[in-house]
């Protein structure tokens, strides 16, 4: 087998997945990163499991990212964007912009003094999993170090010396056999619905609710870390939407709610939940017996709600159409989870562009042959499983394209 | 089976050389697909249907067999070696790969409706195969009602054919159509945006919640009338439709059980050929080296028959890789110590037990979980890195110094795909843990014997943890399972003899449940603080049975 070599655009579970399936045949596999972790979205996610796993797919982000860590054959550049991309004679030049790390891999254990010390809000971010490494990030946004030179605390704590702040960007031309690009989606931003995203503490997103599932094990509300009394879940925020021109089903939330959902049932019994939706699409194999399950610990509420405001006492109150007597019904929650929905990535027109790849209506990138594969949410909403399934197809119609 | 049967029932070959084939099981679209995609890149094929003819644009470069049963398969991946019935002869054939890729059964949900089949009642496939059919002048103007999904949940593959099929009708024939559902199953790619195209086309959709349609159907071939309430307005409503168009429900193809029988594979609860587990994403199944596709395995849209292809040719094409573990990491079995009573057979999740007189195991099929050698009574199996002396040694060296103030020593044995990984991410979180706690990184949570934990207890672990992944997420499927039977017979043991059982735990983990990880082992170290050092003590001479 001559070598190969593939570059991987994103390193999410489609990147991820790519990546892992190349190597397995032997090819080298650059995977680009633009952000300072490995993971993606995925990464995010809790386990949703109560008793018994809920096939939500979050343990396999972490498993994947785990082999592409230690996998010979790939060599990962996080924090870095493509330039520029030029082909001849069925070689591709990418020019690859990376933003340096800060922090040292091989010197950094992941001690957190930096994290502890750092006085700048958001300066230095943690990763998600074990497997990111570095597992702390320093942001050029809130550093200010970058800002104007103030203050270089994590330097000089650091016991390993692995900080150095005092470096440049670089420029790195790559040259490849065949790209695939997985540069996933973006969450869709609730800003501009009326639901007082941003303005009240106590609504968040869901992947706002996986982070903290993740992380905290319990949910509470952000604006006083108690634990709310009664939840409301929002579904479609930013899908199924004409207004929007978003005329698309993101696929995940009503299976990532719900399950969160049934989560926060059996770990905060007292929680009283309900769940507003369109249409409940059906997820997971065993999804008839899950639905008819979910519906005795949770209210569901075919409709979406309008304007929600804040209630002198710091709650938040929100009317919807009652199906069963068709009148107008009030109500009052302590906290508003909007079940976010899957979007374009924001570069994904200049990649497009640069790439020469087609854009579908909906603004996701077309599927691609040809030398440039794609694979993921890149191309439209997709769940962890079948963005697996999807990113190995695209691994076989490379193979197949550089004839191994 | 007792095991005389099962010796009668499994005659084994000996060694036989390895070969590179693979055998492709199906009828249908989806298996021919497969065979074209596999073919073009020059795969050695069978191809075995039971229908009488299977065409394939390359028949010269594979064996086509029609009209065959499969009887039995024998051996492990690179050697399955296949029974085949063929016009009651029977054939062999030795293969490397098994795939399976039979068609779906659909199932028209009449009878859900109170429905009778007639010419004005037709199913959703009965309708797709009158469209395809050019000249139809009898659906032109007509009314046209679908119903889907009100009786049981649907899904998007159905909604999918019939927005087609309505838009078909809409454009072709001016017929007039309502579809009556529950859940409008979008969650399809591009289905919300033909969902609006058939709205503009005059596709009207009348969704329930909680009521349903009332439907009568005058007589058993009778017009069918609709009556209902609207869910947003409360007004009633009244459908007399010239053609009533119900929906199907999708099935794994019938000789599913058989097939899943034969290769002894573990089905999900609809008894497709794959266990509802993410380890098995895409086409994987409990065996090594049996893959499943299409509607085998799932309901699947079109687009998801071809990525199951790509993701198949990867499993068949892909280089053995060097860095497998080496046979030595395999289970063993000595023939001087088995028994021959099989329990490990019955047991084992990946089929990788040989029976014969005395039981052995196919390396190639082994994924090292050590269920086997956790269940044999014999002892006669043992797994690298579980075995006696090595647990031994490692708790030996992780046993802590007796400090004056009690701090209990607390063994976790955690499964290395779940708890070992949630450990480290604890550790990486920061969360604080047990001073005095240890952590044996096991295969699998089923490999973990009574020897091991009472292996714990003798070396002065105050508590033993067993941390195992959620059920229905074990890789070894039902390692977790025998897990937490194990343990239970253990504690309940304990209590008999007057020890307290609390010091045993066993719970579910994933790997990303840092925060659990340390709530889990922080309250049981709490737990053991009340309890006190544990007071269990073996002599030498009790525990010569473990040597």
């Amino acid at each position: 087998m001559a070598d190969k070599n593939v570059l991987v655009l994103g390193g999410g579970i489609a990147g991820l997945s790519a990546a892992r399936k190349l190597a397995d045949f032997d090819i080298g596999v650059q995977l680009i990163e633009k952000s300072a972790f490995l993971g993606g979205h995925g990464i995010q996610f809790s386990c949703k499991a109560t008793d018994k796993c809920v096939k939500c797919g979050a343990c396999v982000v972490e498993e994947t990212l785990e082999n592409v860590v230690r996998h010979p054959k790939i060599n990962v550049l996080l924090n870095t964007q493509t330039q520029k991309i030029t082909r001849s004679d069925g070689q591709f030049s990418v020019t690859l912009q990376k933003n340096p790390a800060y922090i040292d891999p091989e010197k950094c254990t992941g001690c957190g003094l930096c994290f502890e010390k750092c006085p700048a809000h958001g300066a230095i971010s943690r990763g998600f999993s074990k497997s990111n490494l570095p597992f702390y990030a320093i942001s050029e946004k809130n550093c200010l170090f970058m800002k104007d030179k103030s203050c270089s605390l994590c330097q000089d704590t650091c016991p390993e010396e692995a900080i150095t702040l005092d470096q440049k960007r670089t420029d790195h031309v790559c040259e490849t056999d065949a790209i695939i690009v997985a540069t996933g989606f973006e969450a869709f931003n609730p800003e501009s619905k009326p639901y007082g995203y941003n303005v009240f503490d106590n609504v968040i997103t869901s992947l706002e609710l996986e982070r903290t599932l993740r992380q905290e094990s319990i949910v509470s509300r952000p604006s006083d870390n108690k634990p709310p009394e009664k939840i409301a879940f929002i579904q479609c925020v930013g899908s199924r939407d004409a207004k929007l021109g978003h005329l698309w089903c993101s696929k995940i939330c009503c299976g990532s709610s719900l399950r969160m959902a049934k989560l926060i049932r059996s770990r905060q019994p007292e929680t009283e939940m309900a769940f507003f939706y369109m249409d409940v699409q059906t997820f997971g194999k065993d999804f008839q017996v899950f639905y008819e399950t979910v519906q005795d610990d949770i209210r569901m509420i075919r409709a979406i709600p309008g304007d929600i405001f804040r209630t002198e006492t710091d709650r938040l109150r929100m009317a919807f159409l009652d199906n069963s007597t068709h009148e107008i019904l009030e109500e009052i929650f302590d906290l508003v989870v909007l079940s976010v929905g899957i979007t374009p990535g924001k570069d994904t027109k200049e990649l497009a562009d640069q790439l020469h790849l087609a854009v579908s209506d909906s603004g996701f990138l077309s599927p691609s042959e040809n030398g440039i594969f794609t694979a993921g949410t890149a191309l439209g909403p997709m769940s962890i499983a079948e963005t697996i399934s999807n990113a190995g197809n695209a691994v076989w119609e490379t193979l197949k394209y550089l004839r191994i | 089976m007792g095991n005389v049967e099962i010796f009668k029932n499994l005659k084994m070959k000996k060694v036989t050389p390895l070969t590179e084939k693979t055998l492709v099981i199906g009828n249908g679209p989806q298996a021919r697909c497969i065979a074209e995609e596999l073919l073009a890149k020059d795969a050695d094929l069978i191809v075995a249907s039971e229908e009488n003819a299977f065409v394939l644009p390359f028949p010269e470069k594979t064996e086509i067999l029609t009209g065959v049963k499969i009887r039995s398969c024998e051996g492990s991946v690179g050697n399955f070696n296949l029974t085949l019935d063929k016009d009651g002869e029977k054939v062999s054939r030795i293969v490397e790969n098994v795939i399976i890729a039979e068609e779906a059964v659909r199932k028209p949900n009449f009878s859900l409706y109170g429905l009778t089949p007639c010419a004005n009642v037709i199913s959703l496939s009965q309708l797709k195969e009158s469209l395809s059919d050019d000249s139809r002048p009898f659906f032109k103007n007509k009314k046209f009602v679908f119903l889907t999904g009100l009786a049981k949940e649907s899904n998007a593959v159905i909604l999918e054919e019939i927005m087609r099929a309505s838009l078909k009708l809409q454009s072709e024939f001016h017929a007039k159509t309502y579809i009556l559902t529950k859940n409008l199953k979008v969650a399809g790619h591009g289905l919300e945006l033909l969902y609006r195209r058939t709205k503009e086309a005059g596709a009207v959709y009348i969704k329930f919640t909680e009521s349903q349609p009332e439907i009568h159907q005058q007589e058993d071939d009778g017009p069918v009338i609709l009556t209902f309430t609207d869910d947003i307005t409360g007004e009633q409503f009244r459908l007399t439709p010239d053609i009533t168009v119900a929906d199907e429900t999708i099935s794994p193809p019938e000789n599913t059980s058989d097939l899943a029988a034969i290769f002894g594979l573990d089905t999900d609860p609809h008894g497709f050929l794959q266990s509802d587990n993410v380890h098995r994403i895409s086409v994987l199944t409990n065996r090594k080296g049996i893959m499943v596709a299409g509607p085998s395995r799932d309901i699947q849209s079109p687009g998801e028959e071809i990525t199951d292809t790509g993701n198949l040719a990867l499993s068949i094409f892909k280089p053995s890789d060097e860095r497998e573990t080496a046979s030595a990491y395999k289970a063993q079995i000595n023939p001087r110590l088995c028994s021959g009573c099989l329990t490990c057979y019955s047991v084992c999740p990946y089929n990788a037990i040989l029976p014969d007189t005395t039981a052995s195991v196919m390396p190639d099929a082994c994924e090292q979980c050590g269920v086997c050698a956790a269940v044999c009574l014999s002892r006669a199996i043992t797994i690298k890195g579980l075995t006696y002396i090595e647990i031994s040694d490692h708790i030996e060296k992780n046993t802590p110094q007796k400090k004056e103030t009690f701090t209990p020593f607390l063994l976790a044995f955690c499964c290395k795909r779940s708890a070992a990984r949630a450990h480290e991410l604890a550790s990486c979180m920061g969360h604080k843990l047990p001073p005095g706690l240890k952590i044996i990184e096991v295969p699998c949570a089923g490999g973990v014997s009574h020897y091991h934990i009472f292996l714990a207890l003798r070396n002065n672990a105050d508590g033993v943890l067993v941390l195992t992944c959620h059920e229905g997420n074990c890789h070894s499927e039902r390692g977790n399972l025998y897990a937490h039977e194990q343990l239970n017979m253990i504690g309940s043991f304990l209590e008999i003899a007057g020890f307290e059982k609390e010091r045993l735990l066993i719970k579910p983990l994933a790997s990303n449940m840092s925060k659990e990880f340390a709530e889990i082992t922080n309250t049981f170290e709490k737990k053991i603080l009340d309890l006190g050092p544990s007071r269990f003590k073996m002599k030498k001479q009790d525990f010569s049975f473990l040597t």
